[in-house]
């Protein structure tokens, strides 16, 4: 196992690097200037200026291989500067955005807190509801219970979360008044009340994402169980005695959970990624929000390491997932 | 106009609330959001007018703008005139004198050497600041003695009020900016997040493109303001959502730039918790006529350049023909509701400087239909199309991917097929449209079709910039990399001259008369522009938020200091 | 002689699975599969009793839904004095120690996420209130009977060879001392080589733990010396029981003569005798079976009758139950002799 995952870490590395050459061009090719959001009243010498004081006037294959270094060597000494008070990183550029003129790994670090809680409690709720859905739908297949959790799953899937979310702030914000709209960042919790103020705020986006996460995931957890259900060993564990709650629990929903897992895992970099749209809906200052906020300006150096980061994940959890499923299903091995 | 009743009954809530005479920091917290949020908080690295507003709280110009767009000291005691000697006989230096103990945020005296300073940070060759038209024509920035300051220009300056004037061109403190001249500038996260300031707030609390927290400032000037003790401005979500948040839930104070549907906000004034007011500045929401021939058929080089004029739309009879055709107060309607109203003119404000230009505010789908036919274009083939000399009457009409616009698009797009005009419609993403990439085919200076469509402004009352703009020597082409305001290739020798003469003139009523002139020369005159709607800035704020004067010339948040909470 | 014969341990009598059909959106039930339609039979104790026939004959489902692992359609199956197809949850819980199966598919059947151990205790865990060593002591036991080496005791499923599995199979079905075990087709996925392992290892265990088997196959010449008797299936009915020399000697039913004509015989004599019958066609849908006889689209000696009466199964000869209209008096040709029997031929 340790040989293996040594091996897939290390086939990463080039992966990776052509990756975010990939997206670097990508990135750059796209159409926009990091200029259009400036008003039409500031005179075309003056945008050339501030183009050339952001450096985005520079060869593409100049500015790539600076954002390399920037990446992989200054970034991570400033971080060892800042944690044992060595000065690697002295007099280095760190990666800054075009927008904001701040650094990129600051304004992500102020923002991930915000992703982890929201959009995390939203896959954790997502999925605590789905996977109930889910056993008892396939448990009792064609039911009304399974054609509501079909239903459900249906609306999960096909509504698009600014109509839901905006539903939402309709029926719970303006008419009932019980959540606010919109999410405040500066709030501290440090009491009771405050984390109550906490849970309310999170309610509206944590609902409004929980119910798309859990619509996929019932589904995998529904067709999952009914793949196992029908097995030989679910009738011998029958044939054996044991009760009906044993059977399901312990024989059929262990086996299906396999699967379930790893679209569990595999599901964990979208958390990092944001929701564009809900977190720009109620104002949570996340990683997706800023992604957003960073294309529309064409911030170059914050699309690009927000990708790249991005990237990195999806083939982090890819692995993961692969360990995961060989730790999970003893009939997978990795030697 | 519903808007009216609405505005005068804001001005008349105002008018009846008790005065603010409470103490300083009494009135808890106000909150603001924004829909974009604010990314910087130094308006001289940033053209977003978020960042400038959001700024303005905290860093203040020596003399800011009223709603009507008149001087009010700020920092100096008085305006500098000719008449109380500020302003040199010559018109080339003008003199402005700091108020005595004037007091920065951290509690050290602001000095005549901030401002020089702010004039060598702003005109830093690498510096990239973006308002650094403010600083144009000066030779230089002297502090007489610590409370006065001197600027001298190249040369007789007929508008002397643009540095140090407005939210665009506030005072820095030198002490905190001092390493960050030139190409550091950008690298100064902390001064550029938190600069230190002379206004009513100071801030606490910054979050990139998300919060701006701010507590009261302990050494504003009039020590009964502001009436908050603390504001935070929250960035983000969309129009709706943040006008939401005010007229509906309550959440907030007051929300900037709420530009909503006519229907959405009428149902959310029904809410009763708030208001809508707007602020009606320059901005002109209008159709550019493409003088040059955009077709693709020229060599690249040649396209759209003044070496080939336009086939169709070289002739005023078309141009005007298609102007009658438009029922702009449809579009208002459909598009801005209480935020727009119909307009003629390029330069729609302030009243004094407005052309009394309504000619067009009338459909006249007849009068047009007999200009096209004069004209010589007819439909000889009976296919609804109008063609002259076996050429269609056809039309690329281009504007930016917007909802609205897309409307407009659609509705005129009726109104000239009804004339026999064949429109093609295109929507350019705007990061595109006005990113100005001279690679791209699809800018707005490019202008690779017949007719576009998008809004511009001046960024001050007086127009003198602005007008400027349609000079010949500043349509864009591809000697200048495609660069240049003078969008339509409009090339008028009379219009040119009479703006140099502009330059000259410093008695405020000739000016008015000049601009007007201008404004007429592109528009009736010539039908190059022609403008649809005076879009303003809708915003919207709650009942229980005193002292809001909503103000097109300069922040919104220009006398936040006056705000309070109506009890 | 009569009062000297034993009673059965197991009698089905009348055994009906039919699987619903649905279709269309509303999933509309349109029909049934008649997986098994009327089966009876009975098993002494300490005797095997083989079942034979075409794959999807429905001799799985018979098994299964003897042992409730399909909730039957209609009819009795009585295990040990209890009707198993009308014990409520409970009861019928408790009851499944007396009961077993070793399954078809040795893979299937074991969960691939459980070690030996684990599988083969579980029921213990259930059904005994033992201590771990107890049970553990039971599971070397049990694999010191099935002949697998007290070290694989913590290995997955997945870690053995076939035949390995089928014995962790038989292990797990040993664990509570049942009377009854259904064999299906316990050799049926393994190697020529491992099949007689694994008869002979279920032989010697019948013989020491007085056994009973159901033996499911559709190899007949494994029955053969297995099995006391044997019933032969075609579409979900029994088509001929036999003693199984009088049977693999005088096949009587048409279809059991096609079947054993197939077999490699042994004796060469018999062998002479013999000429293979090939069957024609293709085997109906269970799920629309002939009106007639369930045989009479592919039986060579077919009558007119055949097509309109089903033939019930009746006692023809001593101890031989046929279903067939050539033993039964409306048979033109029949054996006129036929006793009119009761089916399941309990007064035997
Ligand atoms: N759960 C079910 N639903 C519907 N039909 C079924 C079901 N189980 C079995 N059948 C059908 O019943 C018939 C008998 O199946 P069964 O498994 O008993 O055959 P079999 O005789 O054991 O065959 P094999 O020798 O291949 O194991 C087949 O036609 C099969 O398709
Ligand atoms: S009843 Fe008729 S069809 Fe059926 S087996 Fe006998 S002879 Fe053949
Ligand atoms: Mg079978």
């Amino acid at each position: 196992m340790l040989t293996f995952t040594l091996r897939r870490l290390l086939l990463a590395i080039p992966t990776l690097l052509v990756i975010s050459l990939v997206i670097f061009l990508l990135v750059d090719l796209a159409p926009g200037s990091p200029m259009s959001e400036i008003p039409l009243t500031v005179p075309p010498e003056t945008r050339q200026k501030m183009i050339e004081a952001l450096g985005a006037d520079q060869p593409v294959f100049v500015r790539y291989f600076l954002w390399l270094r920037q990446f992989f060597w200054v970034e991570p000494a400033y971080v060892i500067d800042h944690w044992f008070g060595t000065s690697w990183a002295e007099g280095e550029q760190r990666i800054l955005s075009w927008q904001s003129r701040s650094p990129v790994f600051t304004i992500i670090g102020q923002r991930l807190p915000q992703t982890m809680i929201v959009i995390g409690t939203a896959y954790l709720v997502g999925i605590l509801i789905a996977l109930p859905i889910g056993i008892y739908s396939a448990y009792r297949q064609y039911s009304l219970f399974d054609q509501g959790g079909t239903l459900f799953a249906m609306i999960g899937f096909s509504v698009p979360t600014f109509f839901s979310g905006t539903l939402f702030i309709i029926i719970f914000a303006v008419w009932l008044g019980w959540f606010p709209t919109k999410y405040d960042t500066t709030l501290n919790v440090t009491d009771w009340d405050s984390f109550l103020k906490q849970i309310r705020q999170m309610a509206l986006p944590v609902m409004t994402l929980g119910l798309a996460n859990a619509a996929t995931i019932s589904r995998y957890m529904r067709s999952s169980m009914l793949d196992n259900m029908t097995q030989d060993y679910v009738r011998t564990a029958r044939a054996k005695g044991m009760t009906e709650r044993i059977v399901v629990l312990k024989h059929v929903l262990r086996n299906s959970l396999i699967p379930v897992v790893t679209v569990i895992a595999l599901g964990i970099p979208s958390i990092f990624g944001g929701a564009i749209i809900t977190e720009n809906l109620f104002g949570v200052n996340g990683i997706g929000a800023a992604l957003i906020g960073a294309i529309h300006a064409s911030d170059l150096p914050m699309v690009q390491t927000l990708a790249f980061i991005f990237a990195v994940l999806i083939v982090l959890f890819n692995l993961i997932a692969d360990i995961l499923y060989g730790f999970l299903d003893p009939r997978i091995r990795y030697d | 106009m519903k808007m009216r009743a609405a505005l005068l009954g804001a001005v008349a809530v105002m008018g009846l609330a008790p005065a603010a005479f409470a103490e300083r920091g009494t009135d808890g917290e106000v909150k603001l959001t924004f829909p974009q949020a604010v990314s910087i908080m130094n308006p001289y690295l940033t053209g977003g007018t978020k960042d400038i507003y959001a700024s303005s709280m905290v860093l203040e110009p020596l003399v800011g703008l009223d709603p009507q767009g008149v001087m009010v000291p700020k920092l100096v005691t008085e305006i500098p005139t000719k008449e109380n000697g500020g302003i040199s006989e010559d018109m080339t230096s003008i003199t402005w004198k700091l108020i005595p103990d004037l007091k920065w945020s951290d509690g050290t005296p602001v000095t005549a050497d901030d401002a020089v300073f702010t004039w060598q940070y702003c005109t830093h060759p690498e510096g990239g600041c973006s308002q650094a038209t403010k600083f144009e024509g000066i030779a230089s920035v002297e502090a007489v003695d610590p409370q006065t300051i001197k600027v001298t220009f190249n040369g007789p300056k007929a508008n002397p009020y643009t540095a140090f004037v407005s939210a665009l061109s506030p005072v820095l403190q030198k002490k905190q900016f001092e390493a960050c001249l030139g190409a550091a500038a950008p690298t100064c996260t902390d001064a550029n997040n938190m600069p230190i300031g002379t206004g009513p707030f100071k801030v606490t609390g910054f979050t990139v493109n998300d919060t701006v927290s701010m507590a009261m400032n302990e050494n504003y000037r009039d020590p009964a303001k502001p009436a908050f003790a603390s504001a935070v401005i929250k960035g983000g979500g969309d129009a709706e959502g943040s006008a939401r948040a005010v007229m509906e839930t309550g959440e907030f104070d007051y929300a900037w730039n709420t530009q909503i549907p006519p229907d959405t906000q009428a149902s959310m004034l029904a809410a009763g918790k708030g208001q809508f007011v707007v602020a009606f500045g320059t901005l002109v929401e209008r159709i550019e006529m493409n003088m040059t021939d955009p077709s693709a058929e020229l060599p690249e080089g040649e396209r759209a350049t003044a070496k080939h004029p336009h086939p169709i739309l070289s002739d005023i009879k078309v141009r005007t023909a298609l102007s009658m055709a438009i029922d702009r107060s449809v579009l208002v309607e459909v598009g801005y509701g209480a935020g727009g109203k119909p307009t003629c003119n390029v330069i729609p404000a302030p009243d004094d400087w407005a052309s009394d230009n309504t000619a067009c505010l009338t459909q006249d789908m007849e009068g047009a239909k007999k200009l096209l036919d004069e004209a010589g274009w007819t439909d000889s083939d009976g296919d609804g199309i109008r063609d002259k000399d076996g050429k269609k009457l056809h039309l690329l009409y281009q504007s930016t991917v917007n909802p609205i616009r897309q409307d407009f698009q659609a509705l005129v797009k009726d109104w000239w097929t009804e004339l026999g005009v064949e429109v093609e419609l295109k929507a350019i993403d705007p990061g595109v449209f006005f990113g100005g990439d001279p690679g791209s085919p699809d800018t707005f200076q490019k202008f690779y079709a017949d007719v576009e469509m998008y809004a511009n402004n001046s960024d001050s009352p007086d127009p003198e910039v602005y007008l400027g703009q349609y000079q010949c020597k500043n349509a864009p082409s591809p000697e200048t990399q495609w660069q240049g305001e003078n969008i339509n290739r409009f090339c008028n020798p009379d219009y040119d001259k009479l703006y140099a003469e502009l330059g000259g003139v410093t008695d405020v009523a000739k000016r008015q008369e000049i601009a007007k002139k201008l404004n007429d020369m592109v528009t009736k005159d010539s039908m190059v522009v022609v403008p649809l709607v005076h879009r303003g800035t809708l915003s919207a704020h709650s009942n229980s938020l005193g002292g809001v004067q909503i103000n097109a010339w300069d922040s919104e948040m220009w006398n936040v200091a006056d705000w309070f909470r109506v009890k | 002689m009569l009062d000297a014969q034993p009673q059965p341990l197991v009698q089905v009598q009348d055994l009906k699975m039919h699987f619903p059909i649905y279709s269309g959106i509303f999933r509309k039930h349109t029909g049934d599969v008649k997986a098994v339609d009327g089966v009876s039979f009975d098993i002494l104790p300490g005797q095997t009793l083989g079942l034979v026939g075409e794959s999807g004959c429905g001799k799985s489902t018979v098994g299964r839904a003897m042992l409730r692992l399909y909730e039957p359609t209609a009819g009795r199956v009585i295990i040990d004095g209890d009707d198993v197809a009308k014990l409520a949850p409970e009861p019928l819980r408790k009851k499944r120690p007396t009961m077993q199966m070793v399954f078809q598919d040795p893979q299937a059947s074991l969960n691939p996420r459980m070690t030996l151990a684990e599988i083969v205790s579980e029921p213990l865990d259930e059904h005994t209130n033992w201590t771990r060593d107890q049970k553990l002591e039971r599971v070397y036991e049990l694999m010191d009977q099935v002949g697998l080496n007290r070290r694989f005791v913590n290995r997955f499923p997945h870690e053995f060879s076939g035949g390995q599995r089928q014995r962790i199979g038989i292990a797990r079905a040993l664990a509570l001392k049942p009377r009854f075990i259904v064999c299906d087709e316990p050799i049926a996925a393994l190697d020529v080589s491992i099949q007689a392992q694994v008869v002979n290892l279920l032989e010697d265990l019948q013989e020491k733990l007085g056994l009973t088997y159901l033996f499911i196959s559709h190899d007949l010449s494994m029955v053969r010396h297995l099995a006391q008797r044997v019933a032969v299936m075609y579409l979900g009915r029994i088509a001929e029981l036999s003693p199984s020399k009088d049977l693999y000697a005088r096949p009587l039913h048409p279809y059991a003569e096609a079947l054993l004509s197939a077999v490699n015989e042994p004796d060469p004599e018999l062998a002479a005798r013999r000429n293979r019958i090939i069957l024609k066609g293709d085997v109906p849908s269970p799920a629309n079976p002939p009106k007639g006889c369930n045989f009479c689209t592919r039986c060579p000696k077919v009558m007119d009758i055949c097509r309109t009466v089903k033939p019930d199964l009746l006692e023809v000869e001593p101890g031989r139950l046929v279903a067939c209209h050539l033993y039964t008096a409306a048979g033109s040709t029949g054996a006129s002799e036929a006793n009119e029997r009761n089916q399941q031929g309990e007064t035997r």
